[in-house]
C-alpha cells in the first residue's frame, strides 16, 4: 500500500467508524419509540447493517477471494438453516407448563429385609 | 525437477517461501464459521425465550444498564476501527511505525470494555438479577433472560480476553520487529477481533434495547 492508497483507505475507515457510531445511536433512539414489533426489526436491521460494514470494510470481505467469501457465506447459511429447522419444532409445539412440585423422597421399591 | 516446477506442484511447500496470503485468512474464516454456529445456538435459545415469554424478556431487559451497554458498544466499535487502521499501517511502509501503538490501543480498549462489563455484573449481582434463589423479578421468563444474558456476555468476554492477549502479543512482537509477526498475521488476528465485535453488535439490541419505551 503506497502513501496515497493508505490515506484513502484510512479516510474510508474513519467514515465507517463514524457511520457505526451514528447507527449505534439510532439503534438506541429507536428503542425509545413505541413501534411494536418494529422495535425488534429496527434493532436487528441496524445490527445487520453495522455487521456488514465491519465484515465488508474492516474484515475486507469485499476484496477477499471467492474461497474466503464462500466460507463466510456458508457459515451464515448453515446457521440460518439450523436455526430455521429448530424453529419449525419450537414454533409449532404447544407449551404446557406443569405445576411446580417440591422434590420429595419416595419410599424404596426394594423388599424390606427382615431384622434378624 | 527444477524449483519452479516443484513450486507449481506443491504451492504451499515452495522451499520456505511465504505461503499465499489467502491461506491464513481462509483458516481464520473457517474458525469464524464454526464460531457463528457456536454463538448461533445461543441466539436460537434467545429467540425461543423471547417469543414464548415476551413480557418477562421486556421486564428483564429494562433492568440492564443501557448507559454502560451503549458506552461499551462504542468502545468495541472504536477498537475495531483502530485495529483495521493498524493492519493498514502494517502494510504501508511509510506508516509502519504506528502499527504497534495502534495494536496496544486496541488491546487497551478491550480491557476498558471488560472493566465496564465487570462494573455491570457487580451492579446486577447487588440488584439480585443473577438467576437463582432470591431473584428480584417476578415475570415468567425474566430469569431465563438473565441466564442467557450472563452466559452470552460471559462467553463474549472470554473471547475478548483471548483477543486482548493475542493483540497484545502482536503489539509487543511488532514493536520488537519479531519475524513471526508479519503484516499478514496481524491481519488474521484482526479478523478474530472484528468477529468478536460483530457478536457484540447483535447482543447490544437484543439484550439492552427490548421494550425500552414502556
Amino acid at each position: 500500500m503506497n502513501e496515497r492508497e493508505f490515506k484513502r483507505h484510512a479516510f474510508k475507515l474513519l467514515l465507517a467508524w463514524l457511520a457505526l457510531l451514528v447507527l449505534m445511536l439510532s439503534s438506541l433512539g429507536s428503542a425509545y419509540l413505541s413501534l411494536g414489533v418494529g422495535n425488534l426489526i429496527a434493532g436487528v436491521a441496524i445490527a445487520t447493517v453495522k455487521s456488514s460494514i465491519v465484515a465488508l470494510l474492516f474484515m475486507r470481505l469485499a476484496r477477499s477471494s471467492a474461497t474466503v467469501r464462500l466460507v463466510a457465506v456458508v457459515g451464515i447459511a448453515t446457521w440460518l438453516l439450523l436455526a430455521g429447522l429448530s424453529g419449525v419444532d419450537y414454533a409449532t409445539r404447544s407449551r404446557q407448563p406443569a405445576a411446580f412440585q417440591l422434590p420429595r423422597q419416595l419410599p424404596s421399591l426394594a423388599p424390606e429385609q427382615e431384622p434378624r | 525437477m527444477n524449483a519452479n516446477a516443484a513450486a507449481r506442484e506443491h504451492p504451499h511447500d515452495a522451499g520456505g517461501r511465504e505461503p499465499p496470503r489467502e491461506i491464513g485468512q481462509l483458516g481464520m474464516w473457517v474458525f469464524i464459521a464454526s464460531e457463528i454456529l457456536f454463538f448461533g445456538g445461543l441466539f436460537v435459545a434467545y429467540v425461543y425465550g423471547r417469543s414464548h415469554w415476551p413480557n418477562g424478556f421486556a421486564q428483564a431487559s429494562r433492568h440492564t444498564d443501557v448507559v454502560l451497554g451503549t458506552l461499551n458498544t462504542g468502545v468495541l466499535l472504536t477498537s475495531s476501527a483502530v485495529i483495521a487502521l493498524a493492519v493498514a499501517c502494517a502494510e504501508s511502509p511509510a506508516f509502519r511505525r504506528w502499527t504497534a501503538r495502534l495494536l496496544w490501543l486496541t488491546a487497551a480498549l478491550g480491557v476498558i470494555f471488560i472493566v465496564i462489563k465487570g462494573m455491570e455484573y457487580r451492579k446486577e449481582w447487588h440488584e439480585h438479577l443473577f438467576p437463582g434463589p432470591g431473584f428480584e423479578l417476578d415475570a415468567g421468563g425474566a430469569q431465563l433472560f438473565f441466564m442467557l444474558y450472563f452466559v452470552m456476555t460471559a462467553l463474549h468476554a472470554l473471547h475478548l480476553a483471548i483477543g486482548i492477549v493475542g493483540v497484545s502479543l502482536f503489539a509487543w512482537a511488532t514493536g520488537q520487529a519479531k519475524s513471526w509477526a508479519p503484516p499478514r498475521r496481524i491481519d488474521i488476528m484482526a479478523l478474530y477481533w472484528h468477529f468478536v465485535d460483530v457478536v457484540w453488535i447483535f447482543l447490544y439490541p437484543l439484550l439492552y434495547l427490548v421494550e425500552r419505551h414502556s
